[in-house]
């Protein structure tokens, strides 16, 4: 096994013990990037000797005795919607042509104080605003759609271009990249990591959060990244600090998993539900109690997700769509446009739709601690694939399909964590998600992570694509 | 509940009241586009909202924003 293929929490204990050093570990992730990013394009600019640098200061401190925790030594990239000082934040478009970011977002700054070296800014979809990041490929497969928006951060850690990556989940941005590619992919609960620093695609529901390649990875990663922060003020002032994994797998005595009998698995590819229905009956053997429930007000949520979503994209693109519309890639400039023609009475109707629905949704929390079901209704799409065909005569768009289980989080403000749950036919991943209570993380990562431990190897994010 | 769909001309009047001046060769697919996107959050005309506020909230400066969802 080669330095890159190490999951993060490999990587931090090889690099504790110094039988690893940060600059062995770079310089592999480096020369990994260097095989196969042609082939996957999931970076806009990898910053070779700005990492070779932070590795060195990284492996002079450990030396000295001067360890910071899990994240110091270890490389990773930054979707190119968050700032890095001195870095130009492209958003994965023209319009952003001669950006340079002047400071860190809070973010950046959190991975920099722990010594994390930073590789480069990976490709997002347009400005965020779409579900499949055409300018990378799937890990898995060349043909297929890497997913998005977080595409270029998913890709690479799939493939071992970076050992951990940071996405954004307005509709489910990060979750969704993360089960088409097999990675693990968490959305924080609303407020719980700043966005301060970070390019909007749509206020109330955008989230930062991380791309591993195991759920111990993400607890470690976002231990790294909670904080108050007044500069975001969405941003919660009381919340864990640390998110702790037992050193097993541990199991899940206990434990009320929710499975919806309406809406999670309506439109689902067959493969995908009985891929996550095994993965329920697993976790009854590990000590699981699964409990029906109905999803509330299903009907209502595209519309809220897009009386939401649609004007506040507009809204912060406004000078931008006037002064240079044709810059933008043709299907975020017209969804743009077309937003600028929903009203406010839309948008507020929206707003009380949320409302309604989060109560909705808290009170189904009486009931069960985790809701468990498919994180995308179907595996990778082909990369030239418009629309999908169901079985009971609808057709949808690929990016409707690809958000339509993933935006009840980003309406609610729940937190969200998607994990590999085996292949289908093809040998594409498949994503089960789990949603919680609000700041209960701690909740969903070790569900996900005793699940993970009980399962092959194979079909955890650990496997690293095309090795 | 009915929706009614707005033209190409209709678009363009709107677009142009909201400050963006829309090419004539742009003024059907926009249309297209923000029909469907009407037609789907119309939708959210069926709830009876009642005395529900919109969930945006206000918060002074130095309440703590908190946790309840």
């Amino acid at each position: 096994m080669q330095p890159f293929e190490l999951t993060l929490a490999e990587a931090a204990t090889a690099l504790e013990d110094r039988t690893l050093s940060p600059v062995e570990l770079t310089e592999s992730v480096l020369e990994r990037i260097g095989a196969v990013e042609e082939r996957l394009g999931a970076y806009v600019t990898v910053t070779e000797e700005a990492a070779r640098s932070s590795a060195a200061r990284a492996e002079r401190e450990i030396a000295d005795g001067r360890y910071r925790g899990p994240l110091h030594g270890i490389p990773f990239g930054l979707k190119d919607m968050i700032d890095a000082a001195g870095m130009p934040t492209t958003a994965s478009s023209r319009v952003r042509d001669g950006h340079l970011a002047q400071t860190d977002s809070t973010v950046t700054h959190h991975l920099s104080a722990a010594g994390g070296v930073l590789l480069g800014k990976t490709h997002t979809h347009e400005f965020a605003y779409g579900l499949t990041t055409p300018q990378t490929r799937n890990a898995w497969s060349q043909e297929h759609v890497a997913g998005g928006s977080s595409g270029g951060s998913a890709v690479a850690v799939a493939a071992g271009e970076a050992a951990f990556a940071l996405g954004t989940d307005t509709g489910g941005s990060i979750r969704v990249p993360a089960a088409l590619n097999g990675t693990v992919g968490l959305k924080p609960t609303y407020g719980l990591v700043s966005r301060h620093g970070v390019t909007a695609l749509s206020w109330s529901l955008d989230h930062v959060g991380p791309l591993t390649r195991t759920v111990r990875d993400a607890a470690l990663v976002l231990s790294a990244l909670v904080g108050h922060d007044p500069q975001d003020p969405a941003s919660l002032r009381t919340a864990p600090s640390t998110y702790p994994l037992p050193p097993g797998g541990g199991d899940m005595s206990g434990l009320r998993i929710g499975v919806p009998v309406n809406y999670y698995f309506d439109r689902v590819a067959p493969d995908v539900e009985a891929a996550v229905r095994e993965a329920l009956t697993q976790m009854t053997d590990m000590g699981a109690e699964l409990v029906e429930v109905e999803i509330p007000m299903t009907r209502y949520i595209q519309p809220t997700h897009w009386g939401l979503m649609v004007p506040e994209a507009t809204a912060y693109h406004e000078r931008t769509l006037r002064s240079v519309p044709e810059l933008y890639g043709p299907d975020v400039r017209i969804l743009l446009e077309a937003g600028e023609l929903v009203s406010a009475g839309d948008y507020l109707r929206a707003q009380r739709s949320r409302t309604l629905m989060r109560q909705a949704w808290l009170r189904l929390f009486d009931r069960i601690d985790v809701l468990a079901a498919p994180t995308v209704p179907m595996t990778a799409a082909k990369r030239d694939q418009q629309t999908v065909q169901w079985p009971d005569g609808t057709t949808e768009g690929v990016a409707e399909a690809y958000v339509r289980l993933s935006s009840p989080a980003n309406i609610t403000g729940l937190p969200a964590l998607s994990l590999p749950a085996g292949r289908d036919q093809a040998g594409l991943p498949i994503g089960l998600q789990l949603i919680g209570r609000p700041l209960e993380e701690a909740t969903l990562l070790r569900a996900g992570h005793a699940y993970e431990s009980a399962r092959h190897p194979i079909d955890l994010g650990a496997a690293v694509a095309g090795t | 509940m009915t929706s009614v769909e707005l033209t190409a001309g209709d678009v363009a009047r709107w677009a142009l009241h909201a400050g963006l001046p829309l090419p004539d060769e742009r003024r059907p697919d926009v249309a297209a586009v923000a029909n469907h996107i009407h037609s789907v959050i119309h939708t959210l005309r069926e709830l009876d909202f009642g005395e529900t506020p919109p969930a945006a909230a206000y918060t002074v400066e130095g309440v703590a924003a908190d946790a309840a969802l």
